[in-house]
């Protein structure tokens, strides 16, 4: 499909410890297109974070097919894994992962240290703008508060322009109304035409996406549109 | 600036390593430390030994360069063993080398001249100022082979020396201690209980000797024999060579000739030692060769043990930064680019420590140096490029292998276990 920007065929992952297997994921059939939102929900121990290291080309999966952009990715090496991280995917995690003692412009930056072009300090400060932290330019993350770090992040991920943004657990750490301004931030992302994964175990959360696929033991146990998509801007403005 | 592909690769771990060491300074220095402790004793045994080389060749050469020396020898043992200095000195008395053997040796073809020479101490006093002194006793034909010259008056002569005259050449320190400014010449002194009457001052020689050359006094040898220890035997012969490049065979031929003099058909059995100058040059290069390589294992072992401590870092600063290191990961950064970091870091720790150590190193031999030269010994700093380029080679290599298994650990994490590591 020409729009298909992720598509995988009866993905298995199993991981082997002192010779005793695990199966986490068994036959992931699933496909997302360009311009998606999309929540992946699933309890504790279901392989939903399992699947979005998949996805985000951290971990390998064991049998299946892997095609982003139409490409066979299923059998890259490490590098070639640590190239396609660094041009196609953004990572934001439920721990913010920051570097510590660093500044807000050099944490935005890191990205860019290892995509082999030039520097362009104009990409990190329109990140940067972009979650709206201009202003906090050079504090030391340590000095912002938990929304600010995770507008961070998010700037982080974009910094590289990438396909694709996951999001794991991204209000996970963070009071309601910071978490509401991330959900606002990845919404809008979303409306100019980013892809968007999201991995929660909330439906609160997941609610603000177009699309839930729910994981269950390792399977996908149901994939359904959202009927009543939240909106994270006008819940903004409810509450004010 | 642009730089060079295979350089500009290294551009970005290099700001990173800083980054990195800046942000745990205290560590960072304690690290430097060790390896600036390790270099800079490298730097001071290296340009030390040289120093002492340097020195001891001085001490050598004070007697020429075209020389053998004929000494007497403790019979079945070798001519540098501890039973040889040992013997002699525990007053082992070798009575079988004359005045006589130094006339035959004279009769060699390669031989220009020679002297024969014995030492002993007597109370020497002017005036009631009174010195327990060495005493040098030569022949006449001294002052014409040994570079160090008579400043006032004269040496003895041969004359003199058969004559047994008592006539004395002082050393410039001894003239000193017992005339001060005055002037010594044609004053008579006290040697033990005899009167003699000085003749000559040598020049300084400066105390660049085992022997204390300027407060010596010498005395011709024939009245010291006779007059002052009574014996017809002397303790070594001087010979001054015409062709130094030939002292070899003209050592085997001076052998040849004492064993002959003295009845002696078993070589174990000599009473008497032949060296030339040339072999006692490999002899103190290989004195001075095993000292420096002693202090240069001991400079290696603590540069070893700054490696160690760096290594022993390097794992802590990983494991710290596991985290950080599975982020970088997550963010497209390679394992060769994690292992490129930790291996900048421990060579600018290395290295720094080097380029310390160099100048730490460097001000403490110049500083012995300062201070062997204010004590009087003929010192000269040495401090050749090859021993900074050695220096700072050294550095990176440890920093290189101190650096390479940390990094690697570093570079082999796996980011989503180093991640859930915050």
């Amino acid at each position: 499909m020409e729009n298909s920007l992720i598509k995988l065929i009866d993905v298995h992952k199993d991981y082997v410890n002192e010779e005793v297997v695990t199966k986490v994921l068994h036959g992931i059939n699933l496909e997302i297109n360009q311009g998606e939102f999309v929540a992946i929900m699933g309890p504790s121990g279901s392989g939903k974070s399992t699947l979005m290291h998949i996805l985000g080309f951290l971990d390998k999966l064991t049998t299946g097919k892997y095609y982003f952009k139409n490409k066979d990715v299923s059998d890259l090496n490490e590098d070639q894994l640590a190239d396609i991280r660094n041009s196609e995917v953004g990572f934001v995690f439920q721990a913010f992962n920051l570097l510590v003692r660093t500044s807000v412009f050099d944490n935005v930056k890191l990205p860019l240290v290892y995509s082999g072009k030039k520097f362009d300090k104009e990409k990190v400060i329109n990140a940067i703008k972009s979650v709206g932290l201009y202003h906090r330019l050079n504090n030391l993350s340590n000095q912002l508060s938990g929304g600010e770090k995770q507008r961070v992040a998010i700037a982080r991920a974009l910094v590289n322009e990438p396909s694709i943004i996951f999001a794991d657990e991204p209000t996970g750490n963070l009071d309601s109304k910071s978490g509401l301004q991330i959900m606002k931030i990845l919404q809008d992302l979303n409306d100019s035409g980013k892809t968007i994964v999201l991995v929660t175990h909330e439906s609160y959360t997941a609610s603000h996406a177009d699309r839930i696929i729910k994981l269950r033991d390792g399977v996908i146990v149901s994939d359904a549109k959202v009927e009543q998509r939240l909106h994270a801007k006008m819940e903004d403005e409810l509450t004010k | 600036m642009k730089l060079p592909i295979w350089l500009g690769q290294f551009e970005t771990p290099i700001q990173i390593a800083r980054q990195a060491l800046l942000k745990n300074k205290v560590r960072t220095i304690l690290s430097i430390l060790g390896v600036v402790i390790g270099i800079a004793a490298v730097i001071i045994v290296l340009s030390v030994g040289q120093g002492i080389k340097g020195f001891l060749i001085g001490q050598l050469t004070t007697f020429g360069t075209d020389y053998i020396e004929v000494e007497i020898k403790v019979p079945n043992a070798a001519h540098t063993s501890t039973e040889n200095a040992t013997g002699l000195a525990l007053g082992v008395q070798i009575t079988t080398l004359k005045e006589s053997d130094m006339k035959e040796i004279l009769k060699l073809d390669n031989v220009r001249n020679a002297y024969s020479g014995s030492m002993t101490q007597q109370i020497v006093s002017y005036q009631g100022a009174n010195k327990q002194t060495f005493i040098f006793a030569t022949s006449a034909s001294y002052s014409d082979i040994d570079p160090t010259k008579v400043s006032e008056g004269r040496y003895f002569t041969d004359e003199e020396d058969n004559g047994l005259a008592r006539v004395a050449v002082l050393g410039p320190n001894l003239k000193q201690t017992l005339f001060g400014d005055e002037d010594a010449i044609g004053k008579e002194i006290k040697v033990g209980r005899g009167s003699y009457k000085v003749i000559g001052v040598m020049d300084k020689r400066g105390a660049q000797s085992f022997f204390d050359f300027d407060s010596m006094m010498y005395l011709p040898i024939h009245t010291v024999q006779k007059l002052i220890i009574g014996v017809d035997y002397v303790t070594f012969i001087f010979v001054q060579v015409k062709d130094n490049s030939i002292s070899d065979l003209t050592a085997a031929d001076i052998i040849q000739l004492m064993r002959e003099r003295h009845n002696i058909t078993d070589p174990n059995r000599d009473d008497f030692a032949v060296m030339t100058e040339a072999e006692a040059m490999n002899m103190l290069n290989t004195i001075v060769g095993a000292i420096t390589l002693l202090l240069i294992a001991i400079a290696g072992i603590s540069l070893v043990v700054g490696g160690i401590g760096i290594m022993n870092i390097m794992y802590v600063s990983v494991a710290e930064r596991t985290f950080e290191i599975g982020l970088r990961k997550a963010v497209g950064a390679k394992s060769a680019d994690i292992l490129r970091q930790f291996l900048m870091e421990a060579i600018f720790v290395t290295f720094s420590g080097g380029v310390f150590g160099i100048i730490i190193g460097s001000l403490v031999s110049y500083l012995i140096t300062v201070i062997s030269t204010y004590l009087g010994f003929n010192w000269k700093f040495v401090m050749s490029p090859l021993y900074l380029l050695l220096a700072c080679g050294v550095s990176i290599m440890v920093g290189l292998i101190s650096g390479l298994y940390p990094a690697r650990a570093a570079a082999n994490l796996d980011p989503i276990v180093a991640l859930r590591q915050e």
